[in-house]
């Protein structure tokens, strides 16, 4: 051995020219060229517009309801995909048998990596933002107040790095050509059974990032429609995706040979880190319950100020007694005040009547085991208040109606509970007052209203907005009538009623309603 | 010395797959052949750092490739083209050679220059934008070969860089070896010993794992007893270092 040998020989300059950032955008290039996301793109736009966009824009242009739409369905659109084509690339080295070439070279392997992970994940959100501006773009064209809910759209954004990194992983650690489908078909199992523990509104699976709101509560039109959005679950889900991205991302570099020491002491504190705040997200979920509004509150996260009612100049129709709804709902305005207005031209004017008719907020409370309870906020109309208070179904049942169910609605609801403040009608009211309101619903609604009498049962309330009990997502029941049933006196003297024309029947309503009321009018003193 | 082996000893399990070896190399072209199984790939491995060996000394280019920062330094300027090398179908020529200029942080200024360059000297300047998935296994493996020598490395490690060339390639290629010896340490594994004759100035014949004859292609032809298999001299030479080896 000579031992001139025993000197290294000396190193090459190091700077010259030599820019690791020109280097990886340039790697970076090279693997968004080559990358397998744009092959599954297609399909996860096409399921995109199968399952979300065509859904969304059916629902009513409610920023809340495309928001949640949004964040439940692209999840499920993009981050299946994403896996699946992460774990792909994740493997790629191993099923390509270039792992021994790639392993001499200068670049730490969590470098090598990290680009094509980078690439997927650039492409899976390059086209999930365009599929969200498009549906976001949309609906800012169709809604007629508000603004986009960006929280939401942050957790499905958030969702994407951390898929294509679960992904990734599995197809880094467990290479193998069916390593791809069966990662995309276990994020598929893990995203949609992720819900299926959840009991009430207080769960550490809240965390699941598919959950938009209180899970037994479904998507409901009417939150953060009256009260700002609550970003407090959001929050958690974003800090519980970057952490579980971070950490493994982290784990890339862990093992032996992956770089010296110090990258892997600092991959090892990034997945400590990760899994860290990740742990911190999902006990911050747990601590989450349904507010009075709908949506889940974090104490830890939230903000008081997020308690406030939101400032809104509602839009009123030119009826006889003018109906107003938040803005958001302006376009509910047009069929609700047709449905209700020769029904507001009888009433209008009588003692008991309202001046003015506002939408309500609903009030939401966590009864025992699944089941919600939803409730006007105001507690029920008093016959003194100018001011009535009304509640589209859509607020509550979360689904939307055509117009003519929406009038019917309407009219078998607010209609109904309008007739029964008017006249009293109700339990314990006199057969004229059944007879009566019967009357009015019947030259409000026509054939369409059902009038049977009143029920009883543990949805009914007082004379005023539905109660609503739900157990679990749209199920629901809900039950207030007034007015004569079929067959009986009543019913005769209220088609008698109903003859009348309507100014011969208001003008005996001025006369008459006091004592209609007080239950001093008999069936045979109706004319 | 480029290379500075000492007792080099590689074990999978219960099977020794390079026993005891010792070798030094400096620049020029260095053989190195043996039967399959003999260990010549284990060997060249860990001369890559693509494996540890499990006892001995390895030096290479002055440096322990057992730290990371010095194994950083010697895959600075290392070149490798393992014995079945894979590749990125999807890639074009150029993109496959840049993708590992870009790994072997070839200066951002010179990685251009430097893919032309070394796509040039295998001959495929005019089929540097077909995908690799359009290539004959002959062309496949003269971008491995260019991916290798991208980085103008001084350590040059090729696992039978021949197999799947056809004669007239096998030529130029010597002829390429030829030239990158004059700057670099060359170490060609291969089993075709007319290669070795024809561009090696040094050989080395491994068998079950030790090196078994270590000198010029002249002398390993001399060690022919004029009885033994082959048609060439270094042929009969090789199989009568075999037989003594074996016997």
């Amino acid at each position: 051995m000579t031992a001139a040998t025993r000197v290294p020989a000396a190193s090459r300059p190091r700077l010259v020219g030599r820019r690791p950032g020109l280097a990886l955008l340039r790697l970076l290039r090279l693997e968004l060229r080559h990358n397998a996301m744009p092959w599954v793109l297609p399909i996860a736009i096409g399921l995109f517009w199968l399952t979300t966009y065509r859904k969304g824009v059916a629902m009513p242009p409610l920023w809340n309801l495309r928001a949640a739409g949004l964040q439940l369905g692209a999840q499920l659109d993009f981050a299946v995909p994403v896996t699946g084509a992460a774990a792909w690339m994740g493997s790629r080295e191993a099923r390509r048998r270039v792992t021994d070439q790639v392993t001499v070279t200068v670049q730490p392997r969590w470098a090598r990596l990290l680009a094509p992970w980078a690439a997927t994940t650039i492409w899976a959100m390059l086209a999930y933002l365009g599929c969200t501006a498009v549906l976001y773009g949309v609906t800012a064209h169709q809604a007629s107040w508000g603004g986009p809910l960006w929280w939401p759209a942050a957790v499905a954004a958030a969702s994407l790095p951390a898929f294509s990194a679960l992904g990734f992983v599995l197809g880094t650690f467990l290479p193998g050509r069916f390593t791809a489908p069966l990662a995309a078909i276990a994020a598929f199992f893990v995203l949609t059974l992720s819900t299926e523990l959840i009991h009430g509104s207080q769960s550490y699976w809240n965390v699941s990032p598919i959950v938009t709101g209180p899970w037994d509560l479904g998507p409901q039109a009417g939150v953060a429609t009256f009260y700002p959005f609550l970003p407090d679950l959001p929050i958690a889900q974003v800090m519980f995706l970057v952490g579980l991205t971070v950490a493994l991302l982290g784990t890339l570099a862990l093992p032996a040979g992956s770089g010296g020491r110090a990258l892997r002491m600092v991959a090892a504190g990034l997945t400590g880190a990760g899994l860290l705040a990740a742990g911190t997200a999902v006990g911050l979920a747990g601590t989450g319950t349904m507010d009075a509004h709908g949506m889940i509150a974090i104490p830890a996260l939230h903000d008081a100020a997020s308690d406030q009612p939101l400032q809104f100049t509602p839009t009123c129709s030119h009826t006889a007694i003018p109906v107003c709804l938040n803005p958001a709902y302006a376009g509910y305005l047009s069929v609700t005040a047709t449905a209700l207005a020769p029904l507001l031209s009888q009433v209008a004017g009588l003692p008991g009547a309202p001046t003015r008719i506002v939408q309500d907020a609903m009030i939401y409370q966590q009864d025992a085991g699944d089941e919600v309870s939803i409730r006007p906020r105001s507690p029920g109309d008093i016959l003194s208040s100018p001011v009535s208070h009304l509640v589209l179904p859509d607020q509550t049942q979360g689904q939307t109606m055509t117009a003519g169910q929406l009038a019917s609605t309407v009219i078998t609801t607010y209609g109904l509970q309008l007739v029964a403040r008017v006249t009293g009608d109700g339990p314990g009211a006199s057969q004229a007052q059944h007879a009566v309101a019967a009357a009015l619903l019947r030259a409000a609604g026509g054939d369409e209203v059902i009038v049977t009498q009143p029920t009883s049962g543990p949805c009914r309330g007082p004379a005023s907005a539905p109660s609503t009990r739900r157990s679990g997502p749209g199920r629901e029941c809900a039950s207030q009538s007034v007015g004569a049933a079929r067959g009986t006196p009543a019913a005769a003297a209220a088609e008698r009623f109903d003859a009348l024309s309507a100014p011969v029947r208001h003008a005996w309503l001025v006369r008459h309603l006091a004592a209609l009321r007080a239950g001093l009018v008999t069936l045979a003193e109706l004319p | 010395m480029n290379v500075e082996i000492t007792s080099l000893t590689r074990r999978f399990g219960s099977v020794t797959a390079v026993a005891g070896v010792d070798l030094l190399t400096g620049p020029g072209v260095f053989g190195l052949l043996g039967p399959n199984g003999a260990g010549k790939t284990s060997l060249l491995r860990m001369m890559a750092t693509a494996m540890p060996p499990s006892s001995g000394s390895l030096r290479l280019l002055g440096r322990d490739p057992g730290s990371y920062g010095a194994r950083r330094e010697i895959r600075r300027r290392l070149g490798y083209l393992p014995q079945n090398p894979g590749y990125y179908p999807g890639f074009t020529v150029t993109e496959y050679v840049e993708y590992f200029a870009l790994l072997k942080e070839v200066p951002s200024a010179r990685v251009r220059a430097a893919v032309a360059t070394a796509i040039d000297r295998v001959e495929l300047g005019d089929r540097r934008k077909s995908r690799l998935r359009t290539l004959s296994g002959g062309m496949v493996r003269r971008v491995g070969i260019a991916q290798a020598i991208v980085n103008e490395p001084e350590l040059l490690l090729l696992d039978e860089p021949t197999a799947g060339l056809d004669p007239e390639q096998r030529v130029a290629f010597r002829a390429l070896l030829r030239d990158l010896g004059q700057r670099a340490t060359v170490v060609v594994s291969t089993h075709l010993v007319e290669d070795v004759a024809a561009a090696c100035a040094e050989v080395a014949l491994m068998d079950r794992g030790r090196i078994v004859f270590q000198g010029t292609p002249g002398a390993l032809a001399a060690r022919s007893g004029g009885q033994d298999p082959g048609d060439t001299p270094i042929e009969r030479g090789y199989s009568a270092v075999l037989a003594q080896a074996r016997s």
